[in-house]
């Protein structure tokens, strides 16, 4: 028999407000949408776990549905658990499997980056990729850098660090560690110039593409790593560049994965957060004009934890920059999610939307907080997307380097 | 850092009052749970449609300026004709700034037409639903086709002409029905008579099914001089669908409101929020505010998200606009009701039975729903204590002392309020 | 005045009377089925819907035990769509009496009930919910039985065999020839009257057997026990839940389709209110705190609905005064008690001996009418159990729709399913989302089944039986009665008033936290919206 452990499905009063918002359900019509696919069919679950639909493949996990919710259910949870629990994953699936292996991937690709670089983006290779992995064709890759940040850390910035008092860590995930080494050489400039020395410690990839793809006991294990390894880093505050991994090392360790995170939530911050309170409370560095035109795009997983206003906020104190704000659409990468051939299509539909109001604002660059949408972003316009860091980065002046 | 005003809840109330501070230069951030209660309601706003007996009122304003010496703990008592005016007005000159007209009937009340044929008393309808054309073109005695969309399960139009026809005021009517369908049908996996009225608005909103949309509604209308359909003729660019249309088929289009979600109401949702934004306000979607401090008499923070997640929010002052029961701003358990944010004093008895009465749509209506939060007449609510809480106050449908659903007048009550706070604050921060 | 002639009429359409109904068609004999009201609107539907697996009389009833044991190995055969196997608990709380778990055992062990004692943590293993602070549990073979769809294929199946079922028409009169009965008169929902003239009579009335009998000028007193239960938003518990105690208040919970309930008070009653549903706070409170003990999540769930049930006993001999009351199957033959020939009352018994009760009371009307033929129900499969498959089998065939659709509908109707999933893609729309209920489902309900307003179409269906009661589905079903010819237009807004009114009337009693708020939003729709009291209707003048 079932445990009842999420049983948020129970306050839903059928009001549709999660219908209207949920990007997929409008982009394909293969998805009945988060209100039939989660409080609804969940009670027929319970009752038997075979009226499981297949349809539940095609949630995004974007979380728009939650926001919109009046009712506090966790329809996005709901809808991630059933796949799950109920959808028995038996036999193996490579694709799926090396694909939410950021960590194993990147880390194998990154010694071999030049070459790994060029078979994922040779012709043959995409249409065996295309064959055999689902994975589609017009798909592009994000290049591997050579070595990972963790050694680039060790060898450039390990001994500088050194002289600053106060102390931060940095999870710099996946990305930041295989693809943008850049992003975390720019996040290394700010935390310095707010007065702060940036410590790496140990780290699995955070479990979002494990979870994603239903490898929850896996998803466990580097989670509890995580957590194991960034409780004992005293007090020292620790940041993520990443939305997604701070969402997960926030909210999806305790309520999705049932961890007990506590012994640093209280000092882990999304970047713009820690940001926005240095600033807030008068650290703020000197700055020169950017003189930059930007689009602001807001990833879904900020959203819902409620981070926007800060990376909005940071960004209005950057002299110089002319944002354009753009109405909250997702992308569609969704993680893995668009990686995969049977969803392309839908990812790409879900998209549109916020391609067309991107080509709109004619900006020189848009702005993001999220890896997988500056993808998706870069890939599906003209527009180059930088990281709200990247560009505090770029408005801090040499001088400030010092500063401690 | 500290605003200078929090509102709890993104809904009329919690929007409107976010509109006027933003605009008086004060950082306001508006904090919302979920999504407010314009996605299922009429897109019309009532302001006072029922007597205490159920009759229609005529004129709104003469009805609650009567009634003001009788109802000293109406919230429209409390805030005064002269300010329900002027707050109407503001509202309808905001929402216009982005894209949607508001009408009213002078200053009396005029009609607006439901899914099943009744004929409601309202005080502000947009262009689909009221207009000084619509008002001729029922009087004239006019051919009127009611139209749907094949198959969609969300209206029946026999049941709005069967009941329609009944009605004074369409005696001189000539009503017909008829169907509309769509290319579109044929090319989709789904089944599209599951497709919900928002779906539908998109198909609207793609322009290049407007012709083909313009020859169905000439075909399924004939001769008919006007036509309704269940309101999703498109969200964001409505004024303009709808100038097309009517250009196109050369038929006035009326729209009737019908289940959620409502596309009146967003078109409503929408402006106001872009009104928002545009005058530099700050919102933050999804996030439930949890608890309070509040230390003698003054809220100190509001606090959102649970153990670890959990953040403060602080600001000079607060405004609780969490709508009722189904919103979450009130909150009742199996003998208790109760505010959860503030645990504020409020109006409610304790025994279930007397909760409710005893035919769903008994002519009393249900005492609950004019339960809520009770306030002095300048909105502040106090603690359980009976202590006032200076810089809080309450508007909307969490208050106490209506029935908006008898009174018919929830939206006027919601803005009103929440304009009167607006007042308030940048009275006191202004000085 | 209409005019109908046949060999038995049938007064009552619970499982009781359409059992017969179908029993009497099986051996070949006409019978015409009246209900005043809707097929299983009385008693039958207002129970827990517990097939017995007998323990639960092992201690006190050796004979019901007995009966149930048999008719629960029957009705698994003939009529499995409408049978849950859940299996059943008998827990012991703290507060019980140790000593009643052996003495249930060992009555178990006495009428062949397989009861099992079973550790506590294999117990918490088969029910996960349940209080873990229980001190002994045994399993026994209960299950659970859906009293709709066991009335209706009943009813299907005498339809198809020839019978004639007449809903919403009360019999007012029982017409006599000497000492002998000679049909009924009847009374339509629309004041239209109809005679049916038959041989033979039976009063499958249930607690209104009483007044049919008077209708007779028969004196058969009844002393009415009334039993309030909860039904909670989910599946709360997977298994039956008994309280290891001798059966008093609040000491079961049963699964029932997607939800649970639980059950029940008792309370004796003046026979003038067995039409009085009221149910008191202070039964709520009772079943709620008993409910916990046995699975604390109910205190965090919400209570969707409360009703009651009025079961008769009946006083067998004579006079009120003897108090010699039956609990078992009463069936009377009035030519032997009361010189009637002709006429026959059945009554007491349970829903789930419901096919025994037929099958004794066609034996003996078919004594009268000296008609040969043996009961065959035992035998015969109902309509929708007529071969068996798995659920998870038969969903995959219907590619392209959800198998939370068509599963849902395949619980609902057993092998029927292939008469509601046909023809064009909108028949396959869902019109209640809740419980996945799609249009063919009630076009065939409203065509087959005997429909004739939105609560009958609840009965078959499920509409409106979820978590929103009706909020979204009961302006489509409306609709769709219009759309299928089953009512006018103005008619079916009537239909939809005087549903949402038999909805509260559950909810009601249960009207706090996330049922509140919902029917807050309902009300919003209904009264707000769509103005429902201000449509211009002279003929609704309710409440
Ligand atoms: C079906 C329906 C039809 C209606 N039709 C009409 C009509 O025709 N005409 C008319 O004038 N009025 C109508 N109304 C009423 C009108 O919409 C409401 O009275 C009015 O919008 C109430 O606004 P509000 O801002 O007070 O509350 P709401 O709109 O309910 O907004 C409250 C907001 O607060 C949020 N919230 C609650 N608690 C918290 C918390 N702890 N932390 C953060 N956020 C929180 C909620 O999520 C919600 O978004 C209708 C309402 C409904 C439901
Ligand atoms: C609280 C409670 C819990 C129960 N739990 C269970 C259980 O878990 N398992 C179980 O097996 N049994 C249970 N039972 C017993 C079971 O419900 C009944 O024994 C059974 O339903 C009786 O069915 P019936 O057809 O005899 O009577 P009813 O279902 O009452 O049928 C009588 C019908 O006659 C109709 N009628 C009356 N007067 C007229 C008239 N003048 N003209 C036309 N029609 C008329 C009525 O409308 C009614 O539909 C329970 C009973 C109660 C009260
Ligand atoms: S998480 Fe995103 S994709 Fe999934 S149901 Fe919710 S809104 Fe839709
Ligand atoms: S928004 Fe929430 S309450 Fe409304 S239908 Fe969706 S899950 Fe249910």
């Amino acid at each position: 028999m079932i445990k009842l452990e999420n049983i948020s499905f129970d306050h839903c009063i059928k009001c549709t407000v999660c219908t209207i918002y949920c990007p997929v359900a409008q982009a394909t019509h293969l998805f009945p949408g988060p209100k039939q696919s989660g409080p609804d069919a969940e009670r027929l679950r319970i009752k038997n776990p075979e009226l499981v639909d297949a349809s539940l493949k095609y949630c995004t996990n974007c979380k728009r549905c939650e926001i919109a919710c009046p009712s506090d259910v966790k329809i996005a949870e709901i809808i991630q658990n059933a796949k799950w629990k109920y959808v028995k994953v038996h036999w193996f699936r490579p694709r799926d499997f090396f694909m939410s292996r950021t960590d194993l991937v990147g880390g194998l690709a990154t010694i071999f980056s030049g070459l790994t670089n060029f078979i994922i983006n040779l012709k043959v290779m995409k249409v065996l990729m295309h064959l055999f992995l689902n994975i589609p064709y017009s798909r592009k890759f994000p290049a591997y850098q050579r070595g990972t940040f963790t050694g680039l850390y060790k060898k450039k910035f390990m001994q500088s660090q050194k002289v600053y008092e106060k102390r931060a860590v940095f999870y710099h995930g996946c990305f930041v560690n295989y693809n943008n080494h850049s992003l975390g050489e720019d996040l290394i400039k700010v935390m310095n110039a707010l007065g702060y020395g940036v410590d790496l410690v140990d780290e699995k990839c955070c479990g979002v593409p494990l979870i994603a793809n239903g490898y929850i006991e896996k998803a466990k294990k580097n989670a509890q790593y995580n957590i194991d390894s960034l409780g004992k880093t005293g007090d020292a505050v620790i940041v993520s560049t990443s939305s997604s991994c701070s969402f997960a090392l926030m909210h999806e360790y305790p309520s999705f994965l049932e961890l007990d995170n506590s012994s640093y939530i209280d000092r882990l911050d999304y970047i713009t957060k820690f940001i926005y309170d240095e600033f807030t409370a008068g650290n703020i560095p000197q700055m020169k004009a950017v003189g930059i035109r930007a689009a602001y795009h807001s990833p879904c997983h900020l959203e819902r934890m409620g981070g926007v206003i800060y990376t909005l906020g940071v960004l209005k104190m950057v002299p110089g920059l002319d944002l354009v704000v753009l109405n909250s659409e997702c992308c569609g990468i969704a993680g893995t999610y668009g990686f995969k051939k049977e969803n392309y299509e839908i990812s790409q539909g879900v998209g549109q939307n916020l391609f067309r109001l991107i080509e709109k604002a004619e900006p020189e660059f848009v702005v993001t907080d999220c890896e997988t949408c500056t993808m998706q972003i870069e890939m599906n316009t003209k527009y180059k997307v930088l990281h709200p860091v990247t560009l505090i980065a770029m408005a801090l002046e040499e001088k400030n380097k010092g500063k401690k | 850092m500290i605003y200078d005003c929090v509102i709890i809840g993104g809904g009329l109330a919690g929007l409107t009052c976010g509109i006027r501070c933003a605009e008086e230069g004060l950082r306001t951030v508006v904090i919302s749970g979920g999504m407010n209660s314009l996605h299922f309601s009429s897109g019309s706003i009532d302001l006072a449609g029922f007597t205490e007996n159920g009759s229609v009122v005529k004129k709104p304003f003469e009805h609650i300026k009567n009634n003001a010496a009788k109802k000293k703990d109406h919230p429209y008592t409390k805030v005064g004709i002269p300010a329900i005016r002027k707050s109407l007005d503001y509202f309808k000159e905001k929402v216009s700034d982005e894209g949607i007209t508001l009408n009213h009937n002078s200053d009396f009340n005029h009609f607006h037409v439901t899914a099943i044929g009744a004929v409601k008393p309202t005080y502000l309808s947009q262009e689909s639903v009221f207009s000084s054309r619509g008002k001729d073109i029922i009087k004239s005695g006019a051919k009127i086709a009611i139209l749907n969309f094949k198959g969609f399960r969300d209206y029946y139009p026999e049941q709005t002409a069967a009941n329609l026809k009944e009605h004074p005021l369409f005696k001189n009517s000539e009503l017909m029905l008829g169907d509309i369908s769509l290319p579109y049908y044929l090319h989709t996996e789904k089944n599209l008579h599951e497709f919900r009225s928002t779906d539908i608005a998109r198909i609207f909103e793609t322009e290049r099914y407007l012709p083909r949309i313009a020859d169905e509604i000439k075909r399924a209308a004939g001769d008919a001089d006007a036509v309704s359909l269940p309101a999703f003729i498109g969200i964001n660019n409505y004024r303009e669908i709808r100038g097309k249309l009517e250009a196109m088929t050369g038929k006035f289009i009326y729209e009737i409101p019908t289940l959620p979600p409502s596309i009146l109401g967003l078109r409503i949702d929408h402006a106001v929020k872009n009104s928002f934004f545009k005058h530099g306000g700050e919102y933050i979607a999804g996030k439930k505010i949890e608890s309070s401090v509040i230390k003698k008499g003054i809220v100190e923070s509001i606090i959102t998200g649970s153990r670890g997640t959990s953040s403060e929010i602080k600001a000079k002052y607060y405004v609780l606009a969490s709508g009722s029961f189904f919103s979450g701003g009130l909150q009742s358990g199996v003998s208790s009701i109760s505010e959860p944010v503030f645990d504020l004093k409020v109006k409610g008895d304790s025994k279930r039975s007397k909760w409710y009465s005893w035919n769903f749509f008994d002519k009393k209506s249900h005492p609950f729903l004019s339960y809520g939060v009770e306030t002095d007449s300048s909105f502040n609510p106090s603690t359980q204590d009976g202590k006032t809480v200076k810089n809080l106050f309450c508007a909307g449908s969490v208050l106490a002392g209506y029935n908006p659903v008898k009174e018919g007048c929830g939206g006027g009550v919601a803005i009103s309020t929440g304009y009167k706070c607006a007042e308030r604050i940048i009275r006191e921060i202004k000085k | 005045m209409n005019r109908i002639e046949t060999d038995v009429i049938i007064i009552g359409g619970g499982a009781t009377g359409a059992g017969t109904a179908r029993d009497l068609s099986m051996r070949g004999v006409r019978c015409v089925l009246i209900e005043k009201n809707d097929i299983a609107s009385g008693t039958t539907g207002r129970n827990h819907g517990l097939l017995h697996s007998g323990a639960r009389y092992a201690v006190k009833d050796h004979e019901s035990a007995h009966e149930c044991m048999r008719e629960n190995k029957t009705l698994r055969k003939i009529a499995w769509h409408c049978i849950e196997d859940t299996g059943g608990l008998f827990v012991t709380l703290p507060e019980d009496d140790p000593g009643y778990h052996r003495l249930l055992l060992e009555g178990c062990r006495y009428a062949g009930i397989p009861a099992k004692e079973i550790s506590i943590r294999k117990a918490l293993q088969l029910e996960p919910n349940l209080n873990p602070g229980i001190l002994s549990a045994m399993t026994v073979p209960d299950g659970t039985i859906d009293p709709f769809r066991l009335t209706a294929s009943n009813m299907l199946d005498a339809k198809e065999r020839g019978a004639i079922i007449l809903t919403h028409t009360r019999v007012s009169a029982i017409l006599k020839e000497g000492s002998k009965v000679s049909g009924v008169s009847c009374i339509t929902k629309n004041g239209d009257a109809i005679e049916v003239m038959a041989p033979v009579i039976i009063n499958a009335a249930g607690v209104w057997g009483q007044e049919v009998c008077a209708m007779a000028e028969i004196k058969l007193p009844m002393f009415p026990s009334k039993g309030s239960m909860l039904i909670i938003d989910y599946r709360i518990n997977g298994v039956v839940v008994n309280r290891c105690r001798p059966p008093a208040d609040g000491d079961i919970i049963v699964p029932g389709d997607t939800v649970s309930l639980i059950g029940t008070t008792s309370k004796e009653i003046p026979y003038d209110k067995i039409d009085d549903y009221t149910i008191d706070d202070d039964e709520i409170d009772i079943l709620l705190s008993d409910g916990e003990k046995l699975i604390p999540n109910v205190k965090n769930t919400r209570a969707l609905r409360a009703y009651c049930g009025v079961r008769p006993l009946v006083a067998v001999s004579g006079e009120a005064e003897g108090r010699n009351i039956s609990r078992g199957i009463v069936l009377i033959d009035h030519k032997n008690r009361d010189g009637l020939d002709g006429f026959i009352t059945i009554s007491g018994g349970k829903l789930m001996t419901y096919r025994l009760m037929a099958e004794k009371t066609a034996d003996l009307a078919c004594k009268k009418l000296g008609v040969k033929k043996k009961c065959k129900t035992h035998k015969v499969p109902l309509p929708g159990s007529e071969s068996r498959f798995s659920s998870g089998r038969t969903v995959k065939r219907f590619s392209g729709i959800p198998d939370s659709v068509v599963g849902s509908t395949f619980y609902r109707h057993g092998q029927r399913l292939r008469n509601i999933m046909t023809g064009e893609k909108k028949n396959y729309r869902l019109i209640c989302e809740c419980e996945m209920v799609t249009e063919g489902e009630i076009e065939y309900a409203i065509k087959k089944l005997d429909v004739k307003d939105l609560v009958d179409l609840r009965r078959r269906t499920r509409i409106g039986m979820g978590p929103c009661q009706g909020e979204l589905c009961a302006y489509r079903g409306a609709g769709l009665f219009h759309e299928y010819g089953a009512a006018t237009p103005e008619g079916s807004v009537e239909l939809l008033h005087d549903f949402l009114e038999e909805r509260w009337k559950g909810i009601r009693p249960v009207l706090w936290g996330d049922g509140l708020r919902e029917s807050e939003f309902t009300y919003w729709i209904y009264q707000g919206l769509f103005g429902l009291s201000h449509v211009n209707n002279k003929k609704k003048k309710k409440g």
